[in-house]
């Protein structure tokens, strides 16, 4: 188990890299699509499969599918290489520390469980980790559940009014001809 | 080392099966259109072997009787002329993601069977053996991320193309499958609710039983209006049938596998063959008792029963391979806009209002 747990933490860094390194835009979506395959294996090595195959659904499914969509669409050539002045360096880097330093402890402390790539005893209970998910998201996690699905609702919300700014925009923007079409 | 033998056993049965069965579905569509036509369809092949010899001239009988059905022609003709074909790629496409395209559309299709169960479970000399390569929990749902897998090969296809039909034909194989997979998976919820349990064998033996102890507690009597939902969104899902916008021949050549030629041409459509007889599957086992015969208990754990229950799900799934190819060859296509509607504005709304239903009956009985 942990051979193939191993090999997919592997395949999940070096496509993480190549997201950020390639030029390409296509092949930099393409790796994240590698990326998070890779993760939706890792669940699936431990036991999870009911996470490996929602983390396939939503992310290598649906949202990546929108992604290459609109990357196909705009036919983007390679990223030409831009300059950021001091500043926007600066902070890059400090949010890059500050996210590895948040990052880093709870692994170190759980260090010898994740190494084997298993999980804990009653996660992998019998019950089916359909069950446990369902009875964790509506018990005990019930209103960070419910605030998530409120932000997801905001983003929702938040597409539709910029589309439709936009559409009025192209149209005449004085009030009188506003519903002629 | 057993567990091995049988996992390796199982991994070869249900890999055969699902491309016989996509190669079936070929020869039925080809044999199929023809006679819906009234064209004769394939029949050169093999049909004219004859010896000078009259006892060899008796035993190649068969073998022209298959040269006429067109079975030589479609299973070993055109594979061998696939192979033998220059294989093709455009210039300026990428090598890499050029032969990677048809593995990726063919490959989530073969792995989705692998959750699939195929009879009933049974002993064999003392083992349990489960008729499934990979019992997982969350079958159903492994068959749908399988599904919106398929939808990348089908993208890159387009994309390495480099050509404005294959962009436009992998533009709207994509924008048609990402949402039909919204009803389908709202009407997969409703199954979900309905027999209690993500797990399709599960969903089977929940099937078995009898409603009111008269009718067959199968998925069309529970979920009628699911099966309708689903058997539209599934053939739109296939790209075939009255939703073949993707590939339409009239306006896009071939659609997103306009510059495909030799084997890699045939895969693409062996995939959408498999994802046929794929589907077929999935509403026999849904919706139809999978091995279930109405009315009729068979002995659990014996493997005659398992061997009957493989049989009546065949017959079953070839039912649904022959039905999805009779609609494909007798109603004429969408428009793109009608497509969109009846995605979002009517499926999507009456599988959610259906899962609504569904789940307040649920509650109430």
């Amino acid at each position: 188990m942990s051979f193939i747990g191993f090999v997919l933490s592997a395949v999940a860094v070096a496509s993480a890299l190549g997201v950020v390194i390639f030029r390409n835009p296509l092949t930099s979506a393409f790796s994240l699509i590698i990326n998070l395959l890779a993760m939706a294996g890792l669940y699936a090595a431990m036991g999870a499969h009911f996470l490996a195959v929602t983390q396939v659904v939503v992310y290598a499914g649906a949202i990546m599918v929108l992604v290459l969509f609109v990357l196909m669409l705009l036919n983007l050539k390679f990223e030409s290489k831009r300059r950021f002045g001091i500043f926007r360096t600066a902070v890059a880097v400090a949010a890059g520390v500050l996210m590895f330093a948040t990052i880093v402890p709870p692994i170190m402390a759980h260090f010898d469980t994740l190494s084997t790539f298993t999980l804990s005893e009653n996660m992998t209970k019998s019950e089916g980790s359909v069950k446990a998910i369902g009875t964790e998201l509506y018990g005990r996690y019930m209103v960070q559940f419910e605030l998530s699905s409120l932000v997801l609702l905001i983003g929702v919300v938040g597409a539709v009014m910029l589309a439709k700014r936009k559409t009025s925009q192209i149209g005449p923007r004085d009030g009188a001809a506003g519903g002629a079409q | 080392m057993v567990e091995l033998f049988v996992l390796i056993v199982k991994v070869i049965f249900v890999m055969n099966l699902a491309l016989g069965l996509g190669s079936l579905c070929t020869w039925l569509e080809r044999k199929g259109s023809a006679l819906i036509q009234d064209r004769v369809g394939a029949n050169r092949a093999g049909a004219f072997i004859v010896s000078a010899n009259p006892v060899i001239n008796v035993l190649l009988a068969p073998v022209r009787m298959m040269g006429w059905l067109g079975v030589i022609g479609t299973f070993m003709c055109d594979p061998m002329k696939g192979i033998w074909k220059e294989d093709f790629i455009p210039e300026g496409a990428s090598k890499f993601l050029h032969g990677l395209a048809p593995i990726v559309a063919v490959l989530p299709i073969m792995l989705a069977f692998a959750v699939l169960p195929l009879a009933p479970d049974f002993y064999a000399w003392g083992y349990y053996i489960h008729p499934r390569v990979a019992p997982i929990d969350a079958g159903l749902l492994f068959v749908l991320a399988m599904g919106s897998v398929a939808v990348y090969g089908i993208a890159i296809a387009g994309w390495t193309g480099n050509n404005t039909f294959s962009l436009l034909g992998s533009l709207r194989a994509v924008a048609q499958m990402i949402s039909y997979e919204l009803p389908m998976g709202m009407v997969f919820v409703a199954l979900i609710v309905v027999y209690g349990t993500l797990d399709v064998y599960n969903i089977v033996e929940g099937q078995q039983e009898l409603l009111w102890g008269v009718i067959p507690k199968w998925g069309i009597v529970m979920q009628p209006v699911g099966f309708v939902i689903l058997l539209l969104a599934g053939m739109a899902e296939t790209k075939r049938g009255p939703f073949d916008l993707p590939e339409a021949e009239s306006e896009l050549t071939a659609g997103y596998f306009t510059e495909y030629s030799g084997m890699k041409f045939l895969l693409f459509w062996l995939g959408e063959f498999a994802e046929i007889a794929l589907f077929a599957l999935l509403l026999a086992l849904l919706f139809f008792g999978g091995w279930d015969i109405p009315w009729v208990t068979l002995p659990k754990g014996v493997w005659w029963a398992a061997l009957l229950g493989h049989m009546v799900l065949m017959a079953k799934v070839v039912f649904f391979c022959v039905l999805q190819i009779v609609i494909r060859w007798t109603l004429p296509r969408f428009r793109y806009d009608q497509l969109m509607n009846l995605g979002w504005k009517m499926l999507l709304p009456i599988s959610i209002a259906n899962l609504v239903v569904t789940a307040v009956a649920k509650v109430m009985l």
